[in-house]
């Protein structure tokens, strides 16, 4: 499947370095060699560019297969389309070929719709409800969170892949750019389509129409420079400004968060949970629960993995009314929850029942009986949370089978396409013993326990998360153990999700939890027929808590402000054993009769950290441990390291995209500097103020004119090809004359005065007048070099020098810096003069 | 039957042309002489024709730059009176035809004509043997006689039963033509108006210049007290200084463009001979400003009156004029 992969993305950069490679040619010279480039190159040059065009697109849904499968399907749809439009290119006119995409397109909407049991008919009935379907779409509802995203990407593909092709073949490629352009603008406007393949659609987007416009216009290469530059442009604009909604410029959905926190990983965009590599904790209290019991705090539920990130699909309801209840027995706890700075969350303990009070007139509900904020809670909104607590036994939950219901197997077992069977393989050993869902669950999350360690600390994986850390990666923390186990859970077929939040807290008086930033937190949940979501934990909790709690006790040591509250100021970070076993009660990990998970702890937790207090052998998941010194543990030092060190929160990764970015940036600017003659500009400018002295007299007088002529072009008007050098400053004269009637007189004054020294102007003209003498001498030594007999060195000296007198008057700063140069140029060409002056005689007659 | 003036008692060479003759070395004037000459014949020309002072200066260059010149204007604006005191300026041969339709081309060359004592035939030069030759009304004669003219101007040679004879030096035509009456002339072919190195229009006086020319002329007309400023074989050595003017290659390759933009931009533009007429023709000017090389300005000086009646146009809106005038504003001086 990625194969097919390769060869489009093959072609796209073909394509590019042709590109470059022409342009660059284009830099180089102009008129000779741009001739041998004919239509045949632009036509490929095109074709590449639609190619690349539909590879941007195409690569936005195959984002979306790998995810939910469906890659082999896509891509013979897509190959199919391309043969399609190839043949039909000669065969079919556009008018039958838009209707036969139309056809198409209408053909694979049915498809999805039948296939996602909604039913053509919808079309009729609910017109409205679709169009506000796909309005929801475009304004930034990512395609991944579709809850069909697969059949949704077949639908949507064949169209616009087989109608650019057709018509890029045909010829017409700003009209083929349409489809195309509309199929990746819609997935820019899902926030799909990330910036590098916006910007890389969009470029050959342009590049089609533009070499199109080359091909059937027969420009020369030499014109492509303007595309280059306006491609460059494009780039530095889209890098400076951005504009395409989605992950990369989604707000944060937790106020106040920093980017490179856990918190911020967790809950980047929403509705998808990312992965960094190292993160720091913000120390800073979050809000606070009055609760009889503590709980996880939950935030978000997930349920799509696509590799490199959880995605939540559906969409969100407002709540009205009470959430479904849990399929078995459960108990009721209230809570009430009060934001103590800008949060985006809605922290709940599962599985919530019913929001009441306060700021829950803000919340949705999510398709996974979640809530969220529609909106971010200030500091001192509450709500009153009424939640059941699931809480089955062991033998129960052993007892519970598989009869999973059809809805929860279709969303909770789904695993990326490239997931190897060698994790499947792996996992199979894991749970080799186990039976039921909940031995291979208990299974799992004791290996995850046992074989990794907790480290803020860790380099982010580039490919499968769950395979990396599971295969690669000896130490991680939460979210890694998390996705990994739920990733190994569905492997095995058991429906589970990832579901983020907050650890209970510290627990400041019998019902007050303080939860800072550093308690963020995502585990896994596990469903069982007739019980519902069960929590797992499979992340090490001493480790975790130890490396926390350091956190928090640099944070209060370095005075850092928001850290506490006033009822948990006073309250040590690791003195609390009164709740351990409360604690203990409510571990996610949940059975309390649990045997496996304390026998479990008890083997894991001493071996690994020796020096904790006895009373840590308890499964203890709030940030209070019973510890009182601080470890000398590596994984603390290194996290306390990255805390202090405030840059290296996120970090920055100079990617090959970033360098070939910006290797285009800087062809393109060459090709603007050579559109806009920049280069010829510069020398020019350098060329007014200084002249080189050349062997050859007539070259230094024709020069010096040239200068002269420069000059004069800028403050009065540039030579017209068609006038002679006297007739341009004639018609100077002529103006300035007109312009003041004295300064023929002070012209002439001048001339009578000190026209044979230019130097001695007292009248330092800030612009040159047309009537200088000097201009005079200048432009009869350049007559006499050019067409006449040449020059003596002394006149073409003198020459040199009048125009440096002039230069030196119109630009001051310049002048000041050149005056000393000049002179001494000046008269060590006089000095060499004398020895000519016989020779320079016999010049002028003839 | 002629309207040509009786020949003078100036002894002209009219014998057969040999071919050993031929090369006899002109020595050149300096050009400060040629300068001096040609303001003298300025301000001479001057005292009979009031205002025009850039038309003299193109006759005098032409002179100079050993072409032809046609002078294009209604009657009565002093056509004539130009030619003649050009030609006494400078105390050369002066010969007039008057151009009629029935005019003979034997009228204008000569004829041989049997001598009863010598029984012989003797050539009866013609009065194109001159120095300065005025054709009056040119485009009156039928073409035939118009061509024996323009062979001529063209090789200073005429040839009469079969005997070609060559014309004196300096040999400069001044001819004129009516720009009235159309009904009744015969249109010079375009290839014979490409003969002329320009083509020159008088006009009318201004005012001013107008009141003075009919003071001048109310008692004696000021062409009788005439005298010359120069004579014949300085004339001969001032062409010789014109003809080595340096013309450097940047000016070339300028008019060059000129012609071809002609080309190009009309129907029929300026030929080789009319780059060739106008390179002369700044040669001379530039001998007339002192200068020993030719630079652009002198060719765009002689430009509008060089090439305008060489260039024909199939749009009645523009004349060749309007071309010429394109090319020096828009052909780029330095290549």
């Amino acid at each position: 499947m990625s194969t097919e992969t390769n060869s489009e993305s093959t072609t796209g950069t073909a394509s590019d370095r042709r590109n470059a490679r022409t342009i660059s040619l284009g830099v180089d010279d102009t008129a000779t060699d741009s001739r041998t480039i004919g239509p045949d190159v632009f036509r490929i040059l095109s074709l590449g560019c639609v190619l690349l065009l539909i590879a941007s697109f195409v690569r936005v849904l195959h984002e979306v297969t790998q995810a939910v499968g469906g890659t082999p399907s896509l891509f013979a749809l897509v190959g199919g389309m391309l043969l399609a439009g190839t043949l039909l290119a000669r065969l079919i006119r556009p008018r039958t070929a838009l209707l036969a995409a139309l056809t198409v397109a209408g053909l694979g909407f049915a498809y999805y719709l039948e296939s996602s049991g909604v039913g053509v008919g919808i079309v009729l009935s609910q017109t409205g409800a679709l169009a506000a379907d796909i309005a929801t779409l475009a304004t930034g509802h990512p395609l991944i969170r579709t809850v069909e995203a697969g059949l949704w990407t077949l639908g949507f593909a064949p169209a616009p892949v087989f109608l650019s092709w057709y018509l890029a073949l045909r010829g017409r490629y700003a009209l083929s750019v349409l489809p195309g352009g509309f199929a990746l603008g819609f997935l820019v406007l899902t926030g799909d389509a990330d910036l590098t393949v916006t910007l890389l659609g969009t470029l050959a987007g342009l590049g089609a129409v533009g070499f199109g416009e080359l091909e059937r216009r027969g420009g020369s290469i030499s014109q492509a420079d303007l595309l280059a530059a306006l491609f460059a442009l494009i780039i530095v604009l889209s890098l400076s400004v951005s504009f395409v909604p989605g992950s990369e410029t989604g707000p944060a959905s937790i106020g106040a968060t920093d980017a490179g926190t856990l918190e911020g990983t967790i809950d980047s965009a929403g509705e998808r949970s990312g992965f960094t590599g190292q993160v720091d904790l913000s120390p800073e209290v979050r809000f606070t629960v009055e609760s009889e019991q503590p709980s996880y705090w939950r935030t978000g539920v997930y349920d799509r993995f696509t590799g490199d990130e959880w995605v939540r699909t559906g969409q969100e309801q407002p709540l009205d009314g009470p959430i479904n209840e849990p399929p078995g027995d459960h108990e009721t706890m209230q809570q009430l929850v009060t934001a103590e700075t800008e949060i985006g969350v809605m922290p709940v303990a599962p599985q919530p029942l019913a929001v009441t009070d306060g700021a829950a007139q803000y919340a949705e509900l999510s398709a996974h009986g979640q809530v969220h904020p529609s909106t971010t809670l200030i500091e001192g909104d509450s709500y009153v949370v009424e939640s059941a607590v699931v809480d089955p036994g062991q033998d129960e939950l052993k007892r519970a089978g598989t009869d999973y219901p059809d809805q929860i197997e279709e969303r909770y077992l789904q695993q990326p396409e490239d997931t190897s069977d060698e994790f499947a393989e792996y996992t199979a050993n894991v749970t080799a013993d186990a039976e039921t869902p909940y031995e291979k669950a208990a299974a799992i999350e004791n290996h995850l326990r046992s074989s990794k360690s907790y480290s803020l600390d860790v380099d982010q994986p580039s490919g499968n998360v769950a395979e990396d850390f599971l295969f690669e990666m000896d130490e991680g923390y939460c979210i890694y153990f998390a996705t990994t186990m739920t990733q190994m859970l569905r492997a095995e077929e058991v429906p589970t999700r990832y579901v983020t939040g907050y650890t209970s807290g510290q627990q400041v008086d019998d019902s007050t939890h303080v939860v800072r930033g550093l308690d963020a937190h995502a585990w896994v949940e596990v469903y069982f027929p007739d019980y519902g979501w069960v929590a797992f934990e499979p992340t090490p909790s001493g480790e975790r808590n130890d490396v926390h709690a350091d956190q928090l006790e640099d944070a209060r040591a370095d005075d850092v402000e928001n850290v506490d509250i006033e009822e948990s100021e006073d309250v040590p970070v690791r003195e609390d054993d009164d709740d351990e076993d409360e604690q203990n009660d409510r571990d996610p990990a949940e059975p309390d009769e649990g045997e496996h998970d304390d026998s479990e702890t008890n083997e894991t937790d001493p071996d690994q950290d020796p020096d904790t207090d006895p009373d840590s052998d308890t499964e203890n998941e709030s940030n209070e441990t019973t510890d009182g010194t601080s470890l000398p543990d590596s994984d603390g030092e290194d996290t306390s390291e990255g805390d202090d060190s405030d840059g290296l929160s996120l970090p920055v990764t100079v990617s090959r995209e970033l360098l070939a970015l910006t290797t285009v940036v800087l062809v393109g600017l060459a090709a603007g500097i050579h559109r806009t003659d920049g280069r010829t500009r510069l020398q020019r400018l350098v060329g007014l103020v200084w002249q080189r002295p050349t062997d050859d007299p007539d070259d230094d007088a024709a020069r010096a004119y040239r200068r002269l002529e420069r000059l004069l072009g800028r403050t009065h008007r540039p030579r017209r090809p068609g006038e002679s050098a006297r007739s341009y400053v004639t018609a100077l004269r002529t103006a300035a004359t007109d312009d003041t009637g004295d300064s023929l007189e002070s012209a002439t004054d001048r001339d009578s005065g000190s026209g044979s020294d230019p130097n001695s102007n007292p009248n330092s003209n800030p612009n040159p007048d047309p009537t200088d003498p000097r201009i005079e001498t200048v432009l009869e030594s350049y007559e006499r070099a050019v067409y006449g007999g040449g020059v003596s060195r002394r006149e073409a000296a003198n020459a040199v020098e009048a125009v440096d007198g002039l230069v030196r008057e119109q630009v001051p700063l310049v002048g000041g810096a050149m005056s000393d140069a000049g002179q001494h140029k000046a008269s060590t060409e006089r000095g060499s003069d004398d020895e000519n002056d016989g020779s320079d005689e016999s010049t002028t007659a003839e | 039957m002629t309207d040509a003036d009786p020949p003078t008692d100036t002894v002209l060479e009219t014998t057969p042309i040999d071919a050993d003759e031929q090369t006899e070395a002109i020595d050149p004037l300096p050009l400060a002489r040629v300068e001096s000459i040609g303001t003298d014949i300025e301000a001479n020309v001057a005292r009979v024709i009031v205002g025009h002072e850039s038309v003299i200066e193109h006759v005098i260059t032409s002179l100079l730059g050993r072409g032809h010149v046609l002078l294009d204007d209604v009657p009565g604006v002093g056509k004539t009176m130009l030619a003649r005191s050009i030609a006494t300026s400078v105390d050369c041969t002066f010969r007039r035809i008057q151009f009629t339709p029935d005019l003979l081309p034997t009228d204008v060359t000569g004829v041989n004509v049997f001598n009863q004592q010598t029984r012989e035939f003797e050539f009866q030069p013609g009065p194109i043997f001159g120095n300065i030759v005025l054709g009056d009304e040119i485009n009156r004669a039928p073409p035939k006689t118009q061509s024996a003219l323009l062979e001529a101007m063209e090789e200073q040679q005429v040839t009469a039963d079969g005997e070609t004879r060559s014309l004196p030096s300096p040999f400069t035509v001044i001819a004129t033509q009516n720009a009235i009456e159309p009904n009744r002339t015969y249109d010079l072919p375009f290839a014979e108006l490409d003969r002329f190195m320009k083509k020159l229009h008088l006009g009318y006086p201004d005012p001013e210049d107008e009141a003075e020319l009919l003071g001048r002329t109310v008692g004696t007309h000021p062409i009788e007290e005439l005298e010359s400023v120069t004579d014949r074989e300085t004339l001969v050595r001032a062409r010789e200084t014109v003809s080595r003017v340096e013309v450097a290659e940047p000016v070339r390759a300028y008019v060059t463009r000129l012609a071809g933009y002609t080309r190009e931009n009309a129907h029929i533009g300026a030929s080789p001979r009319g780059a060739i007429a106008l390179l002369r023709a700044a040669q001379a000017r530039a001998v007339i400003n002192g200068r020993d090389y030719v630079t652009p300005d002198d060719v765009q000086a002689e430009a509008a009156v060089v090439l305008s009646h060489r260039v024909k146009t199939n749009d009645r809106t523009r004349d060749g004029q309007a071309i010429v005038a394109d090319a020096l504003e828009q052909v780029p001086v330095d290549g």
